[in-house]
């Protein structure tokens, strides 16, 4: 079924290249109702983006009054300054999405109340295997989203992979676990390809059987109503070759390091969140880079960049200007 | 007769397993819902009827029987799918059986092409063996399968496995010494992933999330990064720095995993999974296993069934399994 409107990104990197190549594979919305804006253009994200058909503009400003559903793919730190310099343009129509990874429905909320009385606001937690329509979404609702508005964002994303509502404060939870959760995979299939390496295979093979072997796993476990121990069990026949191998594994806390990473990603993402709603952040902490090309666009006034002292960023925005 | 490979989805040929357990009840799911063999076209036998995979397999309207012999004359490809310590047992029962158009299959992990053969040479001078090693993932069309062929098979005899194989997955040929390193990766693989999936899940869980959504996030992760890289030309590396802001969530967790030797346990596990398949290849090829090693239950139904000749059990002797079937008799 297509999606019948419009659909903005703010930002061109990769969460809008994995979403667009996902939408498009699925054929949920055409590319050419697709708009996305960057400061740079030339980013090799934002011509991967051109080639698929989409409309790209280094207005953010124009994304946003070519859209109906408007992601937010930017930096964290970004969001702010984005918000500031869109505000004003928002309308009654537009859903806001934003898929950065710590920043609360209730901040964003904040800055566009300055413009608009009901914004209609969604948080959203993605991955990156939404390019291959395998990804993990889930989102929680802001204070004026409406049903059609949840529906429209889960038909969206159901079309990339398993999507579902929740409680905003699990977001973090999931950040940690299926947001970073295909680093974690990369790094076993790395190893994996290793020890078979090691054992004699060459490479490209190892690679191949050891991505494999995960894929389907993980879909007998998506598939079946039994417990992943059961599953094990099933697998590791008396006196046999897995049941050793898995002894390895359990001597080194192989399953204790998993849980540590899920913890250390989701305690991560509560910092930058935390730092965030302090509206405190350290200058070293925002890419000077992307945040001069920021603060180059026309609308956006800009605290002053390059000195010691922490910038407000959810504050209203002052107007001193940094010289250019 | 010349196997025809079919140009259409359905093989017109029968398929038989010896043996009705996890292995045979995995690909029997897996071919029927590729729809690459009618399930009436497909045999199994077992001499133990409880088990829970005999039932699921009737379910799926395979032929049962307890007779081997039965499942040999009603074959064209068919598959060992029992422990390897019960291969030999088996040849001896359908080694007369044996006919020209007769494909052995073997999936039994760390027996050897060389061992069935041998076995087989006393029935039939040109015996076609290909020996298999698969992944229970076959069972949702996932699985990763390779196979090597014997001296007597022909070129179409691993067209047709390829065939049936890549219906449920990944399936190429490899010269046998990879084998049992492909046993540590992919064989015992599946099994990592789970104990992967229920780490992260307790993880989701201690986080705050409730486990029936931990689970799905989990498993969905994996799922898509692996389907990222089978789909990717990118090294495994490059995808995973992509995924590493900086400063970001997962990179400090990433640390957390290289810190703990994640990587180390995973190559760790390959080589132990390897190095027992080897083990328990090197028993057998010794003709010497010990009667501990070999399940009496089984054995008993084994022994009981017509045609099946047997040495002593429960002594404190050993076994010899390759060699010609000694006349005793256990009372």
């Amino acid at each position: 079924v297509c999606v019948c409107m419009s659909v903005g990104f703010i930002g061109a990197g990769q969460l809008a290249h994995a979403l667009v190549k996902g939408f498009a594979a699925s054929g949920v919305i055409a590319t050419h109702k697709i708009t996305a804006s960057s400061p740079q253009t030339n980013l090799p994200a934002a011509t991967a983006l051109r080639r698929m058909g989409v409309n790209l503009t280094t207005s953010n400003k124009e994304a946003v009054s070519r859209s109906d559903v408007l992601f937010l793919g930017v930096k964290p730190h970004i969001i702010p300054f984005v918000l500031d310099e869109i505000g004003p343009d928002i309308e009654e129509r537009h859903l806001i999405v934003s898929c950065a990874a710590g920043v609360t429905i209730s901040s964003i909320e904040k800055k566009l109340l300055q413009y608009h009385p009901a914004p209609k606001v969604i948080r959203c937690m993605s991955n990156t295997p939404v390019m291959v329509l395998e990804g993990a979404t889930v989102y929680a609702v802001g204070t004026h989203t409406e049903l059609e508005d949840t529906k429209l964002l889960e038909q969206l994303m159901t079309s990339v992979g398993y999507c579902t509502e929740v409680e905003e404060d699990l977001i973090d939870a999931v950040t940690g676990l299926s947001g970073s959760g295909p680093a974690y995979a990369f790094t076993a299939i790395d190893a994996l390809a290793d020890g078979g390496v090691k054992m004699g295979l060459p490479r490209r093979l190892a690679v191949r059987l050891g991505a494999q072997a995960l894929l389907g796993a993980a879909r007998m476990l998506l598939d079946s109503e039994q417990h992943p121990g059961q599953l094990k069990d099933n697998v590791a026949s008396p006196g046999g070759a897995t049941i050793h191998a898995l002894h390895v594994m359990e001597s080194g806390g192989f399953r204790s390091l998993l849980i540590n990473a899920v913890e250390a990603s989701c305690i991560r993402t509560r910092e930058l969140q935390h730092l965030a709603d302090q509206e405190k952040i350290s200058p070293s902490a925002i890419k000077k880079t992307t945040l001069k090309k920021v603060l180059q666009q026309p609308g956006v006034t800009g605290a002053g960049v390059g000195v010691r002292t922490g910038i407000s960023l959810f504050s209203s925005p002052s107007s001193k200007q940094k010289g250019n | 007769i010349e196997f025809l490979l079919c140009p259409s989805k359905f093989l017109n040929m029968s398929v038989g397993f010896i043996g009705a357990g996890q292995l045979a009840h995995a690909l029997v799911k897996g071919f029927t819902a590729a729809g690459v063999i009618a399930a009436h076209r497909i045999t199994t036998s077992s001499p133990d009827t409880d088990l829970p995979t005999v039932t699921g397999l009737r379910k799926m309207g395979v032929n049962f029987t307890t007779s081997n012999k039965e499942t040999t004359h009603k074959s064209d490809v068919l598959f060992l799918a029992v422990k390897p310590h019960i291969i030999p047992f088996v040849l001896d029962e359908i080694g007369p059986d044996i006919e020209d158009r007769h494909l052995i299959v073997s999936c039994a992990a760390g027996v050897t092409i060389s061992s069935i053969e041998k076995k087989l040479l006393q029935y039939r001078a040109t015996p076609k063996v290909i020996r298999c090693m698969t992944n229970t993932p076959v069972v949702v069309r996932e699985g990763a399968t390779v196979y090597a062929t014997g001296t007597h098979a022909e070129v179409e005899d691993g067209q047709l496995l390829e065939q049936l194989m890549a219906s449920v997955g990944f399936c190429t040929e490899v010269e046998e010494d990879l084998i049992d390193a492909v046993t540590g990766l992919s064989g015992s693989g599946p099994a990592y992933a789970f104990t992967a999936l229920d780490a992260l899940a307790d993880g989701g869980v201690k986080m705050g999330l409730p486990r029936r959504l931990a689970v799905r996030l989990g498993a969905q992760a994996l799922l898509g990064a692996a389907k990222m890289l089978l789909d990717s030309e990118q090294h495994p590396g490059q995808l995973k720095d992509n995924v590493c802001s900086p400063g970001g969530a997962t990179i400090h967790a990433l640390h957390f995993l290289e810190s703990g030797g994640f990587r180390s346990l995973l190559i760790n596990a390959v080589e132990a999974s390897c190095i027992r398949t080897r083990e328990l290849q090197f028993l057998a090829d010794q003709e010497k296993i010990s009667p501990a090693a070999i399940k009496k239950t089984t054995l008993d139904k084994v022994m009981q069934q017509p045609g099946v000749s047997d040495t002593s059990v429960g002594t404190k002797s050993r076994v010899n399994l390759f060699n010609n079937i000694s006349g005793v008799k256990k009372p």
